[in-house]
C-alpha cells in the first residue's frame, strides 16, 4: 500500500468536501442565525485547508499514481475518507455546542444515514443546523465519493475502485461502462427524485424547509427529521403516502430505476429477482405487522401505518408516523427482523441486503438437496446467472463478520448500562443505519442517554455498517499496513 | 441432376451413395483419408478444401443445381454455401450444429448468406425425442400440419382392446386410422381382415381430438401423473431435450453428465433439471440415484457402445420405456432387437430429409418411420387429377390418404371422401411405394 497515495486521494475527496458547507451557510445567512453562520464557514475553511494539505502532502509520486490505485488502497482511501468527512462534518455541532462524542455520534449519524440522535432538545438547533443535518445524510445516501468521481475528473479512472468499495451491495453491476458516467448518472437520479419528492411534500403541505428536508433524508433513506417528533408530528396522511413511496425507491436499486426509465421497460422492473423478493417482504411484513396491530388503530390508519413502518425500517430509513415505542412486543420483533434485511443492493438503504438473504437461501436450499443427491451439480443462481463462488464465499463471509461486529458491539453496550432490547436494537439500528431502536433508543428517544463508551462503539458501529463491513474490516487489518511504505 | 457434395463424412457418403445411381455428384473432402469411401461410389472425389474457389471451380458449381454442404464445422459450410451462390444459385441446404447461427428464429437467420435450406440433426432429433418422451406410453410420435394430425405408434401388450377383434370389428375413434402394422421385422397395411397380435407395433394416424381418445383406449388407466425422465449424456442432444422437456410442466428431467465442466454449464443454464455428475454407464451410480423409478431413460450419449450399455443396464433396473440415439446407421435395427423401445438416428433423419428435397419435387416429407420402411409425405394434388371418391383410387398398394387439409381443419377420409385437384393431403406409404405416389397424384390419376 501506498500511503502516499492513500493520503493524497483522502485530499482530493475531503478538499472539496469543505465546500459542501456553503449550502447551510447559505441558509443559516438567509434565516438570520449568526452564531451557526460562523460554524459553517469556519469548519468550510478548515476542511479545505487540510484537505488541501493532505493533497499537497502525497507529493508528485502520488499525483501520478491515481489512475493505478490498487484495490486494497481503494478500500483505504474509502473507509479513511469516511472516518475524515464524519470528523469536518462534526465541526458546525462542535460549534453549537455539542460534546465531542456526541457531534461526531450525530456528524456519522448522518453521513452514513443512519438516522440515530444524540439530540435532546431540539429548540437548540438552528434552521442552519437541521438543514445541514439532513443534507449530510443526502450525501451521504448515495455515497460522497461516488458524487466526487462524478465530479472530479482527476478521479475519473482511478475512481472506479473508490466507486466499488463505497457502493452497497455485492452488485457490482454498471448502468455505462464508464466508472464516472456510472456515479454521474446514478446521482443525477437520485437528485431528480429528490427534486419530485420535494415538491410533492410541498403540495401536500409542507412548508419548502420541511419538503426539502424530508426529501433528503428520505432518498438517502436516512430518517433525520426536523421535528423532535419525526413525522408523526405533521399528522399529515398524504405526506406520509408521499414518503412511503419515495422510501420504496430508496430502497429499491437505482441502477435498475435507471434503467427501466432510459429502456422504458416496466418489465425490466417484474423480472429482476431482488426487486420482487423486496416487494415481497414489504407485503408480508405489514400484513403481519397489521394483523399484530389490530384493535388497536382503524383499519385504513392501520394499514398506512404499518406500510409505512414497514418501509421505514426495512429501508433502514427509521422515520416514525407512530411511536412504535408504545406497540407491544409481537409487532416489535417485526420491525427488529426488518433491520437485518435491509433494502435492495445499489440503493441508498443499508442493512444486509434483501440480495445477499436470496443468495444465502438459495445456497442453503442447494446444500440441503445435495445430501439426497451427492453427485448433484447444483449452482447457485440469481437472475438465471450462476453465482460465482468468489461472490458467495463473500456473501456468506459477510453475514459471518456482520453478526459477529453486531454481537460484540450489542454486548459492549449492554455491558456499559443499557438494558437488553436497548443494546441489542441500538446495535441492529446503528450498524443496519436503520436510526431508531427500541426502550431507550426508540423513536422518540435518543442515544444521549448512554454511556460514552457506547456512543463511541455504536458510530464505529454506523461507519463499519455502511462501508459493509468487510471495507473497514480489511483496512483494519494489520497485515494491510504492514506492508505500506509512503510511496512506491 | 449435377449435384456438390461439401464433406464426405457419414451424412456425405451416405447422400453420394443414395444419389450416385441417378444423378452427376461431386465430393469435396480436404481429407485425403475419406477417399476411399468414394472410390466404390459413381461420383467425383475432389480434394480441396469447400471455401476454396478453384476447388469449387472443379466441381463445376457453377452449373450445379443442389449443393449441400455437410462438413463438421458450421462456418465452413456456411462460407461454402455463400461462395457457391455467388457465381450461380443451386438450391442450397447447409448444415448446422450449434444454435449460435440460428438464433431464436431458427430459420431464415442464414438467409442473407444464400443458403436456401438449413438442416440441424440435432434440434431435429431432441424434437423427436421430446415428442415420443412425452406421449406415454407411444415408441413414436408426429406431428403434422401445425397440430391437427398427429401419428403415435405402440406395442401392443397383452391384454390390450384393440386385440379383441379383427380391425373391421373395432370401434377405433372417428377420425383416426391404423395405417400399418409392423409384425417379425415387416411393415404392411392392414386391412379389415387383420387381427392384431400381443408384440404387433401399430402406427395410428389421426385428428388431435381422435388420437386423444385413441391413447385412452390403447392404455387405459394410464393417468397423466408427473412423469421423471432420466437422461443419459449430456451432449447437443442430451442438453436440447432437457431444455425442451423442462418447459413440460408435469415432467422432471434429470441429465447424467460425465464431465464436471460440462456439467456446470448445463447447470447454468438449464433451471429445473437436476444436473447428475457422473457415469452413465456406471451400476452403482445409476442405483443410488434410483434411476429404475424413472419413467423415460433417454440415452444420448456420443458413442454407439456406452449408449447401448446404459440402455441396456436402464433396462436391466426396470425402466418401462428406452429412448436411445444411434450414430452409426447401421447400428439401428440390431438396438432395436436387444430390446430398446425406440433407436433413433440424427444423421439418418437429416439425409432422408435431404434425399427427398432432392427427389420429391413439390412434396413435403414429413416423417421417416421405423427405419425408413415408411414415410408420411405432404402433397398438393395436381391440377390435372380427376376428382374422385376414395374407395374409386387405384393408388398403389401400401399408401393411404391419411388426412385431407382444408384450411387449418384436417379430415381423415372414408371411402365416400373425394379428393380433387388442388387438395393438400397427407400421404402415409411403404418404402418402396413412395415414388409411385407421387407419380400417381400428380398425373391425372388414371
Amino acid at each position: 500500500m501506498r500511503l502516499s497515495l492513500v493520503v493524497h486521494v483522502c485530499g482530493l475527496v475531503v478538499r472539496p468536501f469543505g465546500l459542501m458547507f456553503l449550502a447551510p451557510l447559505a441558509m443559516a445567512l438567509a434565516y438570520g442565525e449568526t452564531h451557526d453562520a460562523w460554524g459553517f464557514g469556519i469548519s468550510a475553511v478548515i476542511t479545505v485547508a487540510i484537505g488541501h494539505w493532505m493533497r499537497l502532502a502525497g507529493g508528485s509520486s502520488a499525483e501520478d499514481a491515481v489512475e493505478r490505485m490498487r484495490r486494497v488502497e481503494g478500500l483505504a482511501v474509502v473507509s479513511l475518507a469516511w472516518l475524515l468527512i464524519a470528523g469536518f462534518a462534526a465541526g458546525p455541532y462542535l460549534w453549537a455546542g455539542m460534546p465531542p462524542i456526541n457531534a461526531m455520534f450525530e456528524s456519522m449519524s448522518g453521513l452514513t444515514t443512519t438516522g440515530a440522535t444524540v439530540l435532546r432538545d431540539f429548540s437548540t438547533f438552528g434552521r442552519g443546523l437541521f438543514f445541514w443535518r439532513s443534507m449530510t445524510q443526502w450525501l451521504g445516501g448515495m455515497g460522497v465519493i461516488a458524487l466526487f468521481v462524478a465530479v472530479l475528473p482527476r478521479l475519473a479512472i482511478g475512481g472506479r475502485e473508490l466507486f466499488f468499495a463505497e457502493a452497497p451491495g455485492p452488485d457490482d453491476e454498471k448502468v455505462s461502462p464508464q466508472i464516472r458516467r456510472t456515479a454521474s448518472i446514478l446521482w443525477r437520479l437520485y437528485a431528480g427524485l429528490t427534486l419530485l419528492e420535494a415538491l410533492a411534500l410541498k403540495t401536500v403541505g409542507f412548508t419548502w424547509f420541511d419538503a426539502v428536508c424530508h426529501a433528503f433524508t428520505t432518498l438517502a433513506a436516512g430518517g433525520f427529521s426536523p421535528n423532535p417528533q419525526s413525522i408523526a408530528g405533521y399528522q399529515n396522511p398524504a405526506a406520509e403516502w408521499v414518503i412511503i413511496v419515495f422510501m420504496f425507491l430508496a430502497g429499491a436499486n437505482f441502477a435498475l430505476q435507471y434503467r427501466a426509465l432510459a429502456r422504458g421497460g416496466l418489465r425490466l422492473l417484474g423480472r429482476d429477482e431482488e426487486l420482487r423478493a423486496y416487494s415481497g417482504v414489504v407485503v408480508m411484513a405489514t400484513i403481519v405487522l397489521a394483523i399484530v396491530l389490530s384493535g388497536t388503530m382503524a383499519i385504513g390508519e392501520n394499514i398506512r401505518t404499518s406500510l409505512f413502518q414497514v418501509l421505514s425500517i426495512l429501508t433502514t430509513t427509521g422515520y416514525a408516523s407512530v411511536d412504535f415505542q408504545l406497540w407491544n412486543d409481537q409487532a416489535k420483533v417485526v420491525l427488529l427482523g426488518l433491520m437485518f434485511i435491509g433494502g435492495c443492493a445499489g440503493s441508498a438503504s443499508g442493512g444486509p441486503k434483501v440480495v445477499r438473504h436470496l443468495v444465502l437461501a438459495r445456497f442453503t436450499l442447494q446444500e440441503l438437496r445435495r445430501t439426497l443427491h451427492p453427485r448433484g451439480v447444483l449452482p447457485v443462481k440469481l437472475a438465471k446467472r450462476v453465482v460465482p463462488e468468489s461472490v458467495l464465499k463473500g456473501v456468506i463471509v459477510f453475514f459471518l463478520f456482520y453478526m459477529l461486529t453486531f454481537a460484540v458491539c450489542a454486548f459492549i453496550v449492554v455491558l456499559f448500562g443499557a438494558d437488553l432490547v436497548t443494546g441489542i436494537s441500538a446495535t441492529a439500528a446503528t450498524l443496519g443505519n436503520v436510526g431508531p431502536g427500541f426502550n431507550m433508543v426508540g423513536p422518540m428517544g435518543n442515544f444521549a442517554d448512554l454511556h460514552p463508551v457506547s456512543r463511541v462503539v455504536l458510530t464505529g458501529a454506523m461507519w463499519i455498517g455502511r462501508l459493509e463491513v468487510l471495507t473497514v474490516l480489511v483496512v483494519l487489518r494489520p497485515e494491510a499496513w504492514r506492508s505500506g511504505q509512503w510511496a512506491s | 441432376m449435377h449435384i456438390v457434395i461439401v464433406g464426405g463424412g457419414q451424412i456425405g457418403s451416405a447422400l453420394a451413395r443414395a444419389l450416385s445411381v441417378e444423378h452427376e455428384v461431386f465430393v469435396i473432402d480436404d481429407k485425403p483419408s475419406v477417399a476411399d469411401t468414394f472410390a466404390t461410389m459413381d461420383v467425383t472425389f475432389i480434394e480441396g478444401s469447400g471455401t476454396n474457389e478453384e476447388v469449387l471451380g472443379r466441381a463445376e458449381t457453377a452449373t450445379c443445381d443442389f449443393f449441400i454442404a455437410c462438413t463438421g464445422f458450421d462456418e465452413v459450410n456456411i462460407v461454402a454455401c455463400a461462395i457457391a451462390n455467388r457465381h450461380s444459385s443451386p438450391d442450397t441446404i447447409c448444415l448446422v450444429s450449434r444454435a449460435d447461427f440460428l438464433g431464436a428464429s431458427q430459420a431464415g437467420g442464414l438467409a442473407p448468406f444464400g443458403i436456401n435450406r438449413v438442416l440441424w440433426p440435432e434440434a431435429q432429433l431432441a424434437e423427436d425425442i421430446e415428442r415420443i418422451v412425452t406421449a406415454p406410453g407411444a415408441i413414436d410420435a408426429e406431428v403434422f400440419a401445425g397440430g391437427v394430425v398427429r401419428l403415435l405408434e405402440y406395442r401392443l401388450d397383452a391384454g390390450s382392446a384393440l386385440l379383441a377383434a379383427p380391425l373391421g370389428g373395432l370401434h377405433l375413434p372417428r377420425g383416426s386410422l391404423i395405417v400399418a402394422v409392423k409384425r417379425a421385422g415387416k411393415l404392411f397395411v392392414p386391412r379389415g381382415t387383420t387381427q392384431l397380435e400381443v408384440g404387433d407395433k401399430i402406427i395410428i394416424m389421426g385428428t388431435r381430438e381422435a388420437m386423444r381418445e385413441v391413447e385412452a383406449l390403447v392404455r387405459p388407466g394410464q393417468t397423466q401423473g408427473r412423469q421423471q425422465v432420466t437422461i443419459i449424456g449430456g451432449g447437443d442432444v442430451g442438453f436440447q431435450v432437457a431444455e425442451r422437456l423442462e418447459k413440460v410442466d408435469s415432467v422432471d428431467v434429470r441429465i447424467v453428465e460425465r464431465d464436471i465442466a460440462r456439467g456446470e454449464m448445463m447447470a447454468a443454464r438449464l433451471t429445473r433439471t437436476l444436473v447428475l455428475n457422473g457415469d452413465g454407464t456406471d451400476l452403482e451410480f445409476l442405483e443410488s440415484e434410483n434411476v429404475g423409478r424413472s419413467d423415460v431413460l433417454v440415452c444420448v450419449i456420443d458413442n454407439d457402445e456406452r449408449n447401448l450399455l446404459a440402455s441396456l443396464l436402464g433396462r436391466q433396473l426396470g425402466v418401462p420405456k428406452i429412448v436411445t440415439r444411434v450414430s452409426r446407421l447401421g447400428n439401428l435395427r440390431l438396438f432395436e432387437r436387444v430390446g430398446i423401445d425406440v433407436a433413433l438416428s440424427a444423421r439418418g433423419a437429416a439425409v432422408a430429409s435431404i434425399l427427398h428435397q432432392i427427389t420429391g419435387g413439390t412434396s413435403r416429407l414429413l416423417a421417416v418411420l421405423e427405419h425408413g420402411e415408411a414415410r408420411v409425405i405432404e402433397l398438393t394434388v395436381s391440377p390435372n387429377f380427376v376428382a374422385r371418391e376414395l374407395k374409386r383410387m387405384g393408388t398403389p398398394e401400401d399408401v393411404i390418404v391419411a388426412a385431407i387439409l382444408r384450411g387449418d381443419r384436417a379430415i381423415v377420409p372414408r371411402g365416400d371422401d373425394r379428393v380433387g385437384p388442388g387438395d393438400r393431403i397427407l400421404v402415409f406409404s411403404t418404402g418402396a411405394a413412395g415414388d409411385r405416389v407421387l407419380a400417381y397424384f400428380s398425373g391425372t390419376g388414371g
